[in-house]
């Protein structure tokens, strides 16, 4: 939990953007260093990752969605990337998750404290192939024992509706 | 290249087929030409105006609905001098407009208008099919299931699907209302292999404990849990490799087939849902409605290019792109009047199983992309199918056959309906 940590000090009222700005990267890092399980706590108990799949998706209930996880399934997710044979991870992707253009939005939901927007660009690699995936990403976060964590994270990819190759690692 | 007939043994097919670009092209002519296509469903189009666009074999359609209110496949070309005039996935229009010229066409493929019409010599017949968006020969329904064949002759849609038609009707005669309703999105994702594959792999239950080890490791499976608000998806022990073989396979005439039901289906509860039972048994009678809800299979396949199942109860379209690259669609289906927690338990699933960042689906798209990596290589031009062949027995109440769940049946009968289409007029 040593990233978390390092922002405990922030996770005082108000959020900053400054401090939203470090969490993101942070949360990036995570995911870019394959250390999903610490990615994972970063989540509230109740807190969920989604990925619609189309750009005016309501809900990620009534229809199908690329990533609907909620903790649990998060953490099936990180066993099976971390299974030794998980024939379509080995090799397993690279990535380099790019976070900009961070932005406090006024309209926070009732079950968060704050939200953030930001635009995320994920190049992956794999096997000589490399893709790039860019989307609008939006963080509902929430104070829990002088942290902060994600109560939701919502990525609209620009290409949510396309015929999409096998992804593995979350946005 | 060898003639057809010779790339089709008893036991084992040609690697040609998965990597030769003529005998693609060829596919799409003879098979995607002629067979009755899955063009997507009713429900999609509900409203006059409704339309979407889809593939016949590498043929741009599109499903419409008239203002008259029935359902046209018409080829997705303008009449005027060739371009596409649908641009869009799906929508709803008072007619089409093609975008280089300004014509437009009726949602029947007729013209509507043509601009300054007045240029056209008198001889010209505008209400000729010919100049509109023309309708693609022949077109059939079964339970909103809408079918396109390019072949003006052949079987009608009844005598293609015969005992498959039992498998739409199942899925459909689990809401209440009868219908399923083609409205929670769509899975659509990619992978560099052969159409053939997928088509494969549907039946083919003796790489479930290999492929999917990493997800189903120790005997486990997913299992899916009634609840509408928790992605939780508990895991069931059981299931040893034996246990796909008591599973089953049966294959028909025409390329289909289905394999038996998995070790985690199991059907809806009374006690949960009582109200739903009764609807289905006021319906269907309690014998009826049993067997709907316990269906006795899996994954169906309609070949060339659908697939059912009824666990997660999705259809799935195959859309084949060139010899290596396949596009897949999977679509949940919703039952009309059914309890909200029923299907979104479904699209629920589904993500875990079909989405593109899936845990099971993307194991099998890794496989199809290594055949098509591996076969290139020399040492053998051949890929053995011979699991279980000769141990398959004839159905005593239909023609057909089944053989143990692991057996290499299905796929032997594919290649079966293959060579007869392929092989015709062929040396
Ligand atoms: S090509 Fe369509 S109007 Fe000319
Ligand atoms: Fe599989």
């Amino acid at each position: 939990m040593a990233v978390a940590e390092s922002i405990r000090d922030r996770a005082s009222t108000p959020l900053s953007s400054e401090a939203a700005a470090d969490f993101l990267f942070m949360e990036a890092r995570l995911l870019d260093e394959r250390r999903f399980e610490e990615w994972r706590e970063l989540f509230t108990d109740d807190g969920y990752y989604w990925v619609p799949a189309r750009p005016d998706q309501p809900n990620p209930l009534d229809e199908v969605s690329i990533f609907y996880d909620d903790k649990d399934l998060m953490e099936t997710r990180i066993k099976r990337l971390r299974h030794p044979r998980v024939h379509a991870q080995i090799p397993h992707t690279r990535t380099a998750h790019l976070v900009t253009n961070v932005l406090l939005e006024p309209d926070v939901p009732p079950e968060a404290e704050a939200l953030v927007s930001s635009k995320l660009l994920v190049a992956t690699y794999r096997q000589d192939q490399q893709d790039v995936y860019a989307g609008d990403c939006r963080h509902a976060l929430r104070r829990e024992g002088g942290l902060w964590r994600i109560v939701w994270k919502k990525v609209v990819l620009i290409n949510c509706d396309a015929m999409l190759k096998s992804l593995f690692i979350p946005f | 290249m060898t003639g057809i007939r010779e790339l089709v043994k008893p036991d084992r097919v040609h690697r040609s087929v998965y990597l030769d670009e003529s005998i693609f092209e060829m596919e799409m002519e003879r098979i995607y030409g002629r067979a009755w296509i899955y063009v997507g469903h009713a429900s999609q189009v509900p409203e006059p105006g409704d339309f979407l666009t889809t593939r016949i074999g590498r043929q741009p359609v599109v499903l419409s609905r008239h203002e008259d209110g029935e359902i046209y496949v018409l080829f997705n070309r303008c009449g005027h001098r060739g371009a596409v005039v649908c641009n869009e996935a799906h929508g709803n229009a008072r007619h089409f407009r093609c975008c280089y010229h300004g014509w437009t066409f009726h949602l029947n493929g007729l013209i509507k208008a043509v601009p300054l019409q007045a240029g056209y010599s008198r001889d010209v017949d505008f209400d000729d099919p010919s100049l509109g968006m023309v309708r693609v020969p022949r077109t059939d329904t079964h339970r909103g299931f809408v079918f396109a064949s390019l072949a003006p002759d052949g079987p009608t849609l009844a005598e293609y699907l015969g005992p498959m038609t039992r498998k739409i009707d199942d899925i459909c005669d689990r809401s209440p209302a009868g219908e399923v309703e083609v409205t929670g999105g769509v899975h659509r994702y990619e992978f560099p292999g052969n159409w053939k594959a997928q088509m494969e792999n549907l039946n083919d239950l003796y790489h479930v404990p290999h492929s999917h080890e990493s997800t189903t490791s120790g005997g486990r499976q997913f299992r899916r849990t009634g609840t509408a608000t928790g992605s939780r998806l508990t895991r069931k022990d059981g299931s040893p490799i034996s246990f796909w073989d008591r599973t089953g396979v049966w294959a028909f005439d025409g390329g289909h087939s289905y394999c038996g039901r998995m070790p985690d289906a199991g059907p809806v509860s009374r006690e949960e849902h009582p109200d739903y039972v009764a609807a289905l048994e006021a319906r269907l009678g309690p014998e009826r409605a049993a067997e709907v809800l316990d269906a006795d299979w899996h994954n169906a396949i309609i070949y060339p290019n659908l697939g059912l199942q009824s666990m997660a109860q999705h259809i799935r379209v195959i859309r084949p792109i060139s010899v290596d690259r396949t596009e897949v669609l999977v679509y949940p289906m919703k039952l009309r009047d059914a309890p909200d927690v029923l299907n979104r338990t479904v699209i629920r699933y589904l993500n875990v199983t079909h989405a593109a960042a899936s845990l099971i689906q993307t194991d099998d798209l890794e496989a199809f992309g290594r055949l098509q990596r591996g076969l290139p290589a020399d040492g053998s031009e051949w890929v053995f199918l011979g699991r279980g062949l000769g141990a398959e027995q004839p159905l005593e109440d239909d023609f057909g056959y089944r053989s143990e769940g692991t057996h290499e049946l299905p796929l032997r009968n594919q290649y079966r309906e293959w060579l007869s289409y392929m092989g015709e007029g062929a040396n």
